[in-house]
């Protein structure tokens, strides 16, 4: 009785939801998170955070609710986009395990001793974290995702809704603000 | 971004939007669609000059019903698979005209086997199917995949092999009015040969040509 009402409630919500009531929405979503993190643990095999597959659910079902029909029930059609994404996910995932090669110690780039200088260490993290949080927002989420998360420019320009060039553009101008600044 | 933030920024951007119409109303549309188109190109083609003895013939009717009945049941499943949460009955509905359909072929093939001796001296090459077929499926198919592509793409493998069989079976049903070909085992190969051989090809591409639109909180 209580399940049916609850079910009821998420149908009138995604309905005002289709509508542009960004509050229902919102109750909606964070209505559903708890059982979607409930599934996505209990389905997920891998190492990344199932907590990703349930943002990546949250984006597909916000990019496809024009499909939600109100007079059918609401968690049949969540669960049908979260068990699509959870095998696209999984797929990624598995694709990107293939072509990673795990070392304990990381290979010498080249010869020549000036260019091994990771014998130095890694320089001051702090550093680097500060210089990072001083870079302009676009150029900063280009680093986070592309050098620090090492996500394909595909999968970052999914994320951020950036084009691919314009990642690029980001990410070079960012990693030359870097430079100049742990230079400097 | 924390799951919070991702709702509260996915709240703030949500704009109202156009329900998708119903699956037999889209249906409609791809219809009014590609049924012109199939004209255009029997027209281009020209009329088989036997066609009024043609609708005379039971087993061409049939053949033509099924063929028909394929296209818009594989036309009716992949507008509802492309919508999330939809009963399973609708993925299987086509399986059973095309089930029928190729069963009547089959059954034309078993008989003009028996009474003309072996199979060998029944067949011949005719490869104008195939591009007439693709020639008749292309108006039908780019109105579905734009059709389909307005959906969810849940299970693009089944939708995209389901508009592509509806595409290539309305355009094997078309065929049939500017090709004068009746014998069973031609049609088996060279018809129903096209129509599996398109469906596959496209269902090759189901994930480039209905791929998940990325959305970017804000």
């Amino acid at each position: 009785m209580e399940a049916e009402k609850e079910g009821r409630d998420l149908e009138a919500l995604m309905a005002s939801a289709q509508k542009g009531d960004s509050a229902a929405y919102a109750r909606l979503l964070k209505a559903v998170v708890p059982e979607l993190r409930r599934y996505a643990r209990a389905k997920w095999i891998g190492t990344i955070d199932p907590e990703d597959l349930v943002q990546d659910v949250l984006l597909s079902l916000h990019s496809v609710r024009h499909t939600y029909d109100p007079s059918r029930p609401f968690m049949p059609w969540l669960g049908a986009i979260f068990r699509r994404r959870l095998v696209d996910l999984q797929r990624r995932h598995i694709r990107k395990d293939r072509n990673e090669v795990v070392t304990d110690t990381l290979p010498e780039t080249f010869s020549e001793d000036e260019t091994n200088w990771l014998e130095e260490g890694a320089g001051d993290p702090e550093l680097l974290r500060r210089a990072i949080a001083s870079l302009p927002a676009g150029q900063r989420k280009a680093i986070e995702l592309l050098k620090l998360q090492e996500l394909s420019l595909k999968e970052a320009a999914e994320k951020t809704g950036m084009s691919v060039s314009a990642l690029k553009v980001a990410v070079h101008r960012g990693m030359n603000s870097l430079k100049q600044t742990l230079r400097a | 971004m924390k799951t919070d933030e991702l709702i509260g920024s996915l709240a703030n951007d949500v704009m109202p939007v156009r329900r998708l119409l119903l699956p037999p109303f889209r249906m409609v549309i791809w219809l009014g669609l590609s049924l012109p188109w199939i004209a255009l190109v029997i027209w281009y083609m020209g009329v088989r000059p036997d066609l009024m003895s043609r609708f005379g013939d039971g087993t061409w009717r049939i053949e033509q019903s099924l063929a028909l009945l394929t296209a818009l049941t594989a036309a009716f499943a992949a507008l509802c698979v492309s919508v999330p949460g939809r009963p399973m009955w609708e993925r299987i509905l086509p399986l059973f005209p095309l089930g029928l359909w190729v069963g009547t072929i089959v059954q034309g093939c078993i008989q003009s086997i028996a009474a003309g001796g072996p199979w060998t001296s029944l067949i011949r090459m005719d490869w104008s199917c195939t591009p007439h077929i693709a020639l008749l499926g292309i108006g039908p198919a780019v109105v579905m995949i734009a059709l389909v592509r307005k959906g969810a793409p849940v299970a693009p493998y089944v939708t995209i092999g389901y508009a592509a069989l509806a595409a290539t079976a309305l355009a094997a049903f078309g065929l049939r009015f500017f090709h004068a070909e009746d014998a069973s085992l031609m049609i088996l190969v060279w018809q129903l040969g096209s129509v599996a051989l398109l469906t596959a090809a496209c269902t090759l591409f189901a994930e480039r040509l209905f791929p998940w639109r990325a959305v970017a909180p804000r």
